[in-house]
């Protein structure tokens, strides 16, 4: 395999855009990502687009990739479409690597992309159930339940087990907000107190509204080329990809022991790389519930059980800690347009490694950074889809 | 009227019967899974599986009350994860004939299973499923 190297990104801002098409939110994100990295369309020898209601949602049920793409002027070269639920664009990403790893192309693109505001939020919270599996989704299944109860995560059970209280959950969401109010691409930029957290409405117990992303529209992309190359592109900084790890959920029957999928996708991540948890300088994880952070940290291998809370009490996740988590202000307050959300976790990663992050920069700068993804539901009590990318620089 | 899922639910046509859903078991290694599939999960053997009888009952292992509804749904509803005896854990909505109140359930509570709508709403009041009420909950299902 080639070493590879993002060498431009680029993300149009998160929020409501219901006049704008995917295509034209898609535009801006590919063509700062190429004007970034120094390039034109006529570079590009493959691209990947990831995108996961957009049949639904818009009607485009195919070829959205190609769709998307060639209202940008890039036409011609391999266009690979890919839904992966809310992993889609670290599926593109982890698609157009392999493309320039592998020897297949020299250069390529990876686009994630959504539009979910489309003036009916009951269509869209029911396109968001279709990312389970239809027998779930039929019986009304939704992801907030998930969170709130299902085996995998249960965030009702940690109360129990760990200890944590309603102001625990609200933690992170407080953190977040703080690090999405300084950066201008975000969705929700108003800081938020643990009390707002707390008492906003429940949406499903235990969650509040302000522990949940909402829904959003948003693009980001990068163009990926091999190493030795990135040179005649740009004077900036080429940042390698270090290790890109895609698994899927396991079938898991009560008394499976196995770890979690999370897990076990981090380790291979970690292995790939040659680097472990504890020298990660910056982190941007799947929080599309709030309080799921608190998990993602055991998971990922940056605590012991039961104590997430504590690396936000303690400053260790905080934009000032040792181990920033979620600068960009993650999935609650930059934004989570599901299909978009990988490759925005990958720019934001790339701006705060180059010291492009402004009042959110992480100091000093991060070398070493990883992003976590994930999506979907499976009757088997997992998620359908892991991904996890380690950033060097 | 007609079924959600017939490949899933029994309902018997002796009325003194009680509906049941239905699952797969392994030949060889037991599990019990559901819905059916071809190919065992634990073992991935391909075609072990027989169609088995299991749910009349079941404890539940994890509950909420979601404030907001997909399309086709009403708010407020009961979402809970029951443990079947027979061995799997399955997602499931609450029958109507429990209220949707904080503390009306619990972990660890006996359930038993009965067929009704999947909601009360247009889209889904002609289609019926298998849901969940406390089993010291009313009469026969």
């Amino acid at each position: 395999m080639r070493e590879v190297s993002i060498i431009g990104v680029g993300a149009h801002p998160t929020g409501r855009f219901v006049e704008k098409p995917l295509k034209a939110i898609a535009y801006s994100a590919i063509w700062d990502a190429l004007n970034d990295a120094g390039a034109a369309p006529a570079d590009l020898q493959a691209a990947y687009v990831g995108n996961s209601l957009g049949g639904l949602l818009t009607g485009q049920e195919g070829v959205r990739g190609q769709v998307v793409l060639q209202h940008s002027g890039i036409t011609g070269i391999p266009i690979v479409n890919v839904e992966n639920a809310c992993a889609s664009a670290m599926t593109a990403l982890r698609g157009a690597w392999l493309e320039v790893a592998s020897g297949a192309a020299d250069v390529a693109l990876a686009v994630g992309v959504e539009k979910m505001n489309v003036g009916d939020s009951a269509r869209t919270i029911g396109a968001l159930s279709a990312l389970s599996e239809l027998e779930l989704s039929e019986m009304g299944m939704q992801f907030t339940t998930s969170y709130a109860i299902h085996p995998k995560i249960n965030l009702k059970a940690r109360m129990q087990e760990y200890g944590w209280t309603i102001r625990d959950f609200a933690k992170p969401a407080v953190k977040n907000s703080f690090n999405g109010s300084l950066n201008p691409l975000a969705q929700h930029r108003r800081p938020l107190s643990i009390e707002e957290v707390v008492q906003s409405r429940i949406i499903v117990d235990p969650l509040t509204l302000l522990m949940c992303s909402s829904i959003s529209d948003g693009a980001a992309a990068a163009v990926l080329c091999t190493s030795d190359r990135a040179a005649r592109f740009t004077s900036k900084k080429p940042i390698q990809i270090a290790s890109c790890v895609l698994r899927s959920g396991e079938y898991r029957l009560v008394d499976d022991e196995r770890a979690d999928s999370a897990t076990t996708t981090a380790l291979a991540a970690y292995q790939q790389a040659g680097i472990g948890p504890g020298e990660l300088q910056a982190i941007e994880l799947h929080d599309a519930m709030a309080p799921a952070e608190l998990m993602l940290y055991e998971r990922l291998g940056l605590c012991g059980p039961g104590e997430g809370p504590m690396l936000i009490d303690d400053h260790v996740t905080t934009l000032d800690g040792r181990q920033p988590v979620n600068p960009s202000g993650g999935l609650c307050s930059r934004g989570h347009p599901v299909g978009a959300t990988g490759l925005l976790q990958i720019c934001e990663l790339v701006w705060q490694m180059r010291g492009q992050a402004g009042p959110r920069q992480i100091e000093p700068r991060p070398k070493v950074t990883m992003a976590q993804n994930q999506g979907g539901l499976l009757l088997g009590q997992d998620s359908a889809v892991y991904a996890t990318t380690i950033l060097t620089a | 009227m007609k079924l959600l899922n017939p490949a899933n639910l029994r309902i018997p046509s002796e009325p003194r019967d009680t509906p049941c859903l239905l699952g797969g078991r392994c030949q060889e290694c037991g599990h019990v899974v559901f819905p059916k599939m071809p190919v065992c999960p634990a073992c991935r053997r391909n075609e072990t599986m027989d169609e088995v009888e299991i749910g009349r009952t079941g404890k539940i292992y994890s509950h909420t009350i979601a404030h907001v509804a997909p399309q086709g749904f009403s708010a407020p509803f009961f979402q809970i994860f029951v443990d079947l005896p027979e061995g799997p854990r399955i997602f499931a909505l609450v029958g109507s004939e429990c209220p949707v109140e904080p503390g009306v359930l619990e972990d660890g509570m006996e359930m038993r299973l009965v067929v009704e709508p999947v909601a009360d709403t247009p889209a889904r009041k002609d289609v019926l499923t298998y849901k969940y009420v406390p089993a010291h909950l009313g009469g026969s299902a």
